[in-house]
């Protein structure tokens, strides 16, 4: 009998339709808007192309888009890694209230956090009025659009962790204790390893979400040039000044770094899995 | 090693876990505990472990008072039921952990790790899985490399919690033939928990049998099984056959039958069961004047070398188990719905609690 005859009697009927169905479904809601990008802005010659993507106000603008949600991810994934674990391992009153509080960044319109934190961080605000007079100015600043990128991205990285560790189970730590290990052994070489392929993800997802984040930051950044402004700031600015082609070289750069970084943290999380080897 | 538990109790909300149990596991024994679930027997290992902590009594190990020592301070090792290999780890890796983590100043070589872990690998007979992950192995082969993690770091005392209960019973009866010979060859104290008596009854030199967090009986295999203390490990070790009656003066009286009991000497008209295992009964055709309880044959069952027999009693108390030679059955002829003369050959009678 032929290979080609028995598989077509698969257990997991309609793999074509499938198929189909998903090849058309992301063309149209992902790839057709994408390539309207490229299209766009190959109106441009390739000089006006890099003259408009390395002007030093466009690269500093990739610095701090780049750069801050990078820093914010990282922030996330520490306290984020936190925030999962007391969700996970211990039972407390209220617990299901800081369950629901989490998702919140995800629920409120980003221009109402933006609002929100630059009232808490501005010199006069609730946590601004202490910070200032010790030196450190958070709204207006590129921190403040760490902060915001931080906020923005924090479900992320518990929604990831959270259901990862709590699959983990005691047994595996039981296990390690009893083999001697202290509590920071069974950390690093037992549960850390289990839940980095989460927690990669977690990480991509937070700074993709900060790369394209612009509601909540253009509140609290101040958007100076060359300082606190951000890239999707930028494109709506010469949207305004109906530079199309401008507006869309940007995009498309900040397209193509966006998927090369998320590919290549793709590859990291394959590479973490196939450590864990949770892949057979 | 030796271990001792003295007056352990445990509670876990209102459900009483452990009731007051003390317990001694001589060195270089196998011991089972063997009880149904819920019976506290996991909790008494885990509590062994340092995985649990009493609310009364203490742990000894070879003397020494244990008690307060965290788990990773107790030097035992531990075989879980679902293996709890690390998923992340080689097998070799695995095996090797409990080393890795030592202090640096107790810490073997790298050359002397290689050499301990093909040692244990040899031993569970698996050297060739050493680069494998462990969801690449079988569950028994899972459970053997378990064991030999735990073997790793040398315990004095070897602790498994249902080893051999996610297995198949295939796989479960040949890994239990081969734990009792690993242990004939380095004779750890060893304590498993399990609620299969068979089980229990094949591989351990004694077995504690547990009910409702107390202990019932302790003993070695052919006493418990051949003298039960408690109409509990009666029940508990095999089918069994309840006659109700009553004993008085030594002599436990039902239907027409008269047994000896000389244990209920003082016993005045009390209530009384015999407790029968099916192939301590007698099957007999029917004959006028033959001492026996008549009962209807509903089911034959022929399994090799025995006959399994359903009969219904004509007085209608409930059904008996017979188990019978097959030969014997072949010669009485036996048929379905034919009506039979039943007689336990032996028998033992508790007096009902008042």
């Amino acid at each position: 009998m032929s290979f080609a005859l028995r598989t077509r009697h698969s257990v997991l009927p309609g793999f074509g339709l499938a198929l189909g169905f998903t090849v058309l479904y992301l063309s149209l809601i992902v790839l057709i808007p994408l390539s309207a990008a490229f299209i766009r802005t190959a109106g441009m010659s390739w000089e006006a192309f890099w003259r408009t993507v390395t002007a030093p106000r466009v690269l500093a603008s990739f610095e701090l888009s780049f750069g801050a949600a990078f820093i914010a991810a990282l922030i996330n994934a520490f306290f984020g890694l936190i925030v999962a674990w007391v969700l996970v391992r211990y039972r407390f009153a209220g617990k299901k209230l800081i369950d629901a509080l989490v998702d919140l960044p995800f629920a409120l319109p980003t221009a109402v956090a933006g609002i929100a934190l630059t009232a808490v961080y501005s010199s006069k605000g609730w946590i601004g009025q202490y910070l200032e007079p010790n030196g450190v100015k958070v709204a207006f600043t590129p921190l403040g659009v760490v902060v915001a990128l931080t906020f923005i991205g924090l479900p992320f990285v518990v929604r990831t962790v959270q259901p990862v560790l709590a699959d983990l189970g005691r047994e595996l730590e039981e296990a390690a204790s009893v083999l001697g290990a202290t509590r920071r052994q069974t950390f690093v070489r037992v549960i850390l390893p289990a839940i980095l392929p989460a927690l990669i993800t977690g990480f991509a997802l937070a700074f993709a979400r900060g790369v394209g984040e612009y509601g909540s930051v253009i509140f609290i950044a101040g958007n100076m040039p060359m300082k606190s402004e951000i890239a999707p700031l930028l494109i709506v600015t010469k949207l305004e000044q109906y530079d199309y082609a401008g507006a869309t070289a940007i995009a498309v750069v900040m397209l193509v770094a966006s998927f090369l970084l998320l590919f290549a943290l793709n590859l990291l999380q394959w590479w973490a899995r196939r450590r864990g080897g949770q892949d057979s | 090693m030796s271990i001792e538990v003295r007056g352990i109790g445990k509670h876990f909300g209102n459900f009483t876990a452990l009731d007051n149990v003390s317990l001694d596991f001589p060195t270089g024994e196998l011991v089972a505990l063997l009880g149904p679930s819920g019976c506290g027997k996991t909790t008494l290992l885990r509590i062994i472990a340092g995985l649990e902590t009493a609310e009364s009594g203490s742990v000894l190990f070879h003397g020494e008072d244990a008690t307060e020592r965290e788990a990773r301070e107790r030097k035992v090792g531990f075989v879980f039921q679902h293996y709890a290999l690390f998923r992340h780890m080689t097998v070799f890796e695995n095996i090797a952990f409990g080393l890795r983590v030592k202090p640096r100043r107790e810490r073997p070589g790298e050359k002397g790790i290689r050499d301990k872990v093909t040692s244990l690998l040899k031993l569970v007979q698996l050297d060739w899985l050493a680069e494998r992950y462990p969801s690449q192995l079988s569950g028994g082969q899972r459970q053997r490399i378990a064991l030999a993690r735990a073997l790793a770091v040398e315990p004095k005392v070897l602790l498994l919690d249902e080893p051999f209960g996610a297995l198949d019973a295939k796989v479960r009866k040949e890994l239990r033939r081969w734990l009792r010979r690993l242990h004939d060859e380095i004779h750890v104290t060893s304590i498993f928990v399990t609620h299969d008596q068979e089980e229990a009854l094949e591989v351990a030199d004694r077995v504690v049998l547990m009910n409702q967090g107390r202990v019932e009986q302790i003993g070695t295999p052919e006493e418990v099984y051949e003298h039960p203390a408690t109409p509990f490990v009666y029940g508990f070790l095999g089918s069994v056959n309840l006659f109700h009656g009553r004993a008085h003066d030594g002599v436990m009286h039902f239907g027409n039958l008269a047994l000896d009991a000389p244990e209920h000497g003082g016993a005045e008209n009390a209530l009384a069961v015999a407790y029968t295992r099916p192939h301590e009964i007698e099957v007999g055709r029917f004959a006028p004047g033959d001492p026996g309880i008549l009962a209807r044959l509903k089911r034959a069952l022929i399994v090799g070398p025995s006959a399994r027999l359903e009969l219904e009693r004509e007085d209608g108390a409930g059904m008996i188990e017979a188990e019978i030679p097959s030969e014997l059955h072949r010669r009485l002829a036996l048929r379905e719905g034919d009506t039979l003369l039943v007689r336990p050959r032996r028998t033992k009678v508790f007096l009902n609690a008042a």
